[in-house]
């Protein structure tokens, strides 16, 4: 898994550049809509691509690039960031949950966006999409053009990921 | 005492927002919602609406497409940006079809303040 080269030569962006820029907007959007603090473990050791009692928000990003940033976390976590974001006691993973992770994964999105286009209009995001379930598996996570980023919060361990492509 | 329109998709921003206008202090009477630039459309039809507070990235109708629809309509309020969308070029199209200003997400109530403090 690494940051594809096409896309790094495009963007004039490196994988660990594109690994320094998804930590600071994790911690930034954290921090600010959350007041939690998360700490990286980048590298990733392992793929993960099968997620357990979990929640993945995604964004689609579309135009000079190809490709999708996911948030993937644990259903307790997600509760728990739903619940500093909105101000109250959340305890099931319903709407609430659901349209948190996905306006986490539009943040960061928005974050991937600028560091890949010029001006904002030659790429386009997408509405997000929000999936949950007991178990799942994620194909774009074992993708070789996937930077992956491993997170720690409030005791657990939640992944950001983005794989994208440039046509060329 | 004002009327403020937000317009997002996400029921959670729409939360933030609102929780966040109260911690900033700014003078905000009445709070309407809508969940995409059509339904910000009606809202400005059928309420007097002192500000404005749009998302960009909405199904059904986006944030460019309703600030130039709801200028066409008429509507005089300021209207600022609230969004993900930071690149310069997508800001100036919104500024262009009629947009004040514009304030990226995420954002705190301090930012907020400092935004529209002078427009309310």
């Amino acid at each position: 898994m690494s940051l594809n080269l096409n896309v790094a030569e495009w963007a004039h962006v490196q994988e660990v550049d594109m690994a320094r820029h998804i930590i600071d907007a994790t911690r930034e959007v954290f921090s600010t809509m959350m007041a939690m603090e998360v700490e990286d473990c980048y590298p990733l050791v392992e793929p993960v691509t099968e997620f357990h009692c979990s929640i993945t928000g995604m964004v689609g990003l579309a135009g000079s690039y190809t490709g999708i940033l996911s948030i993937h976390c644990p259903a307790h976590l997600a509760m728990k960031m739903t619940s500093n974001m909105l101000g109250m006691e959340v305890e099931e993973v319903g709407e609430d949950v659901n349209d948190a992770l996905g306006e986490i994964a539009n943040m960061l999105g928005g974050h991937v966006k600028q560091v890949l286009s010029k001006g904002g209009l030659d790429l386009n995001l997408s509405i997000p999409t929000v999936i949950s379930g007991e178990t799942y598996t994620i194909r774009s996570m074992e993708n070789q053009d996937c930077v992956v980023i491993p997170f720690r919060c409030d005791g657990e361990r939640f992944l950001v990921g983005v794989t994208i492509r440039k046509e060329c | 005492m004002s009327n403020v329109l937000i317009v997002d998709d996400s029921s959670t921003m729409r939360k933030i927002i609102t929780r966040s206008l109260r911690q900033a202090g700014l003078s905000v009477d009445t709070i309407l919602e809508a969940a995409d630039g059509i339904e910000g459309l009606n809202a400005l039809g059928s309420n007097t609406v002192d500000l404005v507070l749009s998302d960009i990235n909405m199904p059904n109708m986006d944030g460019l497409e309703f600030v130039k629809q709801a200028r066409a309509q008429g509507c005089k309020a300021p209207i600022v940006m609230i969004t993900t969308e930071g690149g310069e070029d997508i800001i100036a199209e919104a500024m262009n079809s009629g947009a004040n200003g514009s304030i990226r997400k995420p954002f705190t109530p301090d930012q907020l303040q400092e935004k529209l403090g002078g427009l309310l």
